[in-house]
């Protein structure tokens, strides 16, 4: 027993130390230093932090450069299967195009608006600007969806910034390198994100199901019922970690044989990013005014310049709802000329129809007539037999003949 | 002259070759999962460093394996120096294994693979979720395990192979 004991002990204690000729380190340091790594990664201590970002910014990079070939072979694949639904997807794109043009002139209104209202509310100015960031590592992590970007603090990217795909949220900021950044999937099961589920209004948390969907986290009791299939969703801006009004996917009820389980289908294909949008958002705060007119007509006061700038927008938007506006009228206006022009077509032709209908009219008169004329015509012609009759061709005979050969005499 | 110094190089590439793949499957996350296929994943590290630290392999080094952690980490977004320390973990029960078997056997090797695996997955989920409160679904976990021990014996002909052609 002792002795197997022993061996034990003896296996363990060489595995642990013992370093073969070709190992520069033993085991029991190298499981040491990662412990010790551990624990002061879990501190957050600044000089790791530093050492992280400078790793990060390494081996990013390299993960970029080596996954170039297995990028190209899966992005091949992808180009070849876009190809065969090329022709279908652009006549889908283009109608689909048109109706967003329409619609972008009244969000630039709405957005106008927006923006005011909030000014009124807190006392900065918040004016975001979009850059644009491609994505150099996204390996799908079976744990973990996350990817990373290659803007980092030097472009203003910061812990919480918004991420999107066009106009669609994909996830938020996790961690910032100097000119990389890591950005937490919605898919994650980490990720909680405050949002609005549209047209019901009702207020809900959404987390990521660790694969590509979403799911209704918290929402409050007795709302869930007033949820309908293909409800949109978008973010509420509840705790100021998301802007609000982003949308984000629309909403599928799952119907088990007692629970309802809401999943969220994103708008945006996570495993098909290839560049993204950042909103790097900075803040002007606004300076309270004195009634000191020289104060007030200085145009370098930021606020004023920021209140002209709005109104500039405004207007903007104006000249081009009007331009739209007359461009509408002139479609509105040809469209007429093309109807007026149909419709005394129409009436051309059925003038002509109506003709035709008379002179059948009067063709059936004369036919009848005649056959009458040859059953009933010696009954009302006048004749030595029949005085009583009428000449051929006056009036009275045609009515005789139509009569049946009856002759009225009143 | 010039053919034996090309072919020198590239049999000291060739020798290189394992810890070369090592460090492409951490940078570049080489397990399928882009295929997207439902409940599919397996950790190609773990069977490479299992199977060549069991093996002894002369070009293996523990410092680079325990760098090639330390990549992992960074690239997947875990806690720096946790991959690391389930490398490390898993060259410690290797060297254990080879110090106390005196007949080698690949299907013990493989069972002893799946204990090992299982247990650093373990530890892997309870540091993960305990200390740094990730969320992570167990069924993933359970499931990465169950095809990394699957694979196991397909990567292990592989190698074999490989080590062939380096005797040859």
């Amino acid at each position: 027993m002792a002795s197997s004991r022993d061996d034990f002990i003896i296996a363990i204690r060489s595995a642990f130390l013992k370093k073969s000729t070709q190992q520069k380190f033993s085991l029991l340091s190298l499981i040491l230093t990662s412990a010790f790594i551990i624990l002061l990664s879990s501190f957050e201590f600044k000089v790791i932090r530093y050492l992280k970002i400078g790793i990060n910014e390494i081996v990013y990079r390299s993960s970029f450069v080596v996954s170039i070939p297995e990028n190209f072979i899966k992005n091949t694949f992808f180009e070849v299967s876009e190809y065969t639904t090329f022709f279908n997807n652009y006549k889908k794109d283009k109608k689909e195009l048109n109706q967003l043009k329409s619609n972008y002139v009244s969000s630039q209104i709405i957005q106008s608006e927006n923006r005011e209202l909030k000014e009124l509310i807190n006392d900065y100015v918040s004016s975001s600007d979009k850059i644009l960031a491609k994505i150099i590592v996204d390996h799908e992590s079976p744990f973990l969806k996350s990817i990373i970007i290659n803007k980092g603090s030097k472009d203003n990217i910061k812990i919480g910034t918004n991420i999107y795909d066009q106009s669609y949220l994909v996830g938020r900021v996790t961690e910032v390198n100097y000119k990389t950044a890591r950005v937490l999937l919605l898919s994650d099961l980490n990720s909680n994100v405050p949002v609005t589920i549209a047209p019901q209004n009702i207020q809900a948390i959404i987390t990521g199901d660790g694969d590509n969907q979403g799911q209704i986290k918290y929402i409050k009791d007795g709302f869930s019922d007033e949820i309908t299939q293909e409800s949109i969703i978008y973010t509420s801006g509840t705790g100021a970690i998301f802007k609000s009004g982003i949308p984000i996917g629309r909403l599928s009820i799952l119907q088990d044989n007692l629970t309802s389980k809401f999943n969220v289908e994103f708008y945006s294909d996570f495993t098909q990013l290839k560049y993204v949008f950042a909103d790097v958002i900075t803040k002007t705060e606004i300076q309270n005014f004195d009634n000191n007119d020289s104060e007030l007509n200085d145009l370098d006061n930021t606020p004023m310049n920021a209140k002209l700038k709005i109104l500039e927008d405004e207007l903007k938007i104006i000249e081009d709802t009007n331009l739209k506006f007359k461009e509408e009228n002139e479609i509105l206006k040809s469209e007429i000329n093309n109807l007026e022009s149909e419709i005394i077509d129409f009436k051309n032709k059925i003038f002509l129809q109506k003709e035709k209908i008379n002179q059948f009219d009067i063709d059936e008169k004369e036919l009848n007539f005649l056959r009458l004329n040859l059953e009933y015509g010696h009954k009302c012609r006048k004749s030595f037999f029949n005085n009583k009759g009428f000449v051929v061709g006056t009036s009275e005979y045609k009515q005789c003949v139509l009569n049946k050969g009856r002759i009225n005499n009143g | 002259m010039v053919n034996l110094k090309t072919k020198s190089s590239f049999l000291r590439l060739y020798s290189w070759l394992p810890i070369i793949i090592l460090f492409i499957s951490v940078l570049n996350e080489f397990d399928f999962n882009y295929l997207n296929l439902e409940y599919f994943s397996f950790n190609f590290p773990y069977i490479l460093i299992f199977y060549f630290t069991l093996k002894d392999f002369k070009h293996f080094d523990y410092f680079l394996v325990f760098i090639a952690g330390l990549v992992n980490d960074t690239v997947v977004g875990l806690p720096l120096g946790l991959s690391s320390f389930l490398y490390i973990l898993i060259c410690i029960a290797t060297s254990y294994l080879r110090n106390i078997t005196i007949r080698p056997h690949p299907i013990k090797d493989w069972f002893y693979f799946l204990f090992i695996i299982s247990l650093i997955n373990s530890i892997s989920y309870s540091v993960l979720t305990l200390f740094f409160s990730y969320n992570i679904i167990l069924i993933d976990y359970l499931i990465n395990n169950f095809f990394t021990f699957l694979f196991y014996l397909v990567f292990v002909y592989l190698f074999k192979q490989y080590l062939r052609g380096l005797n040859d």
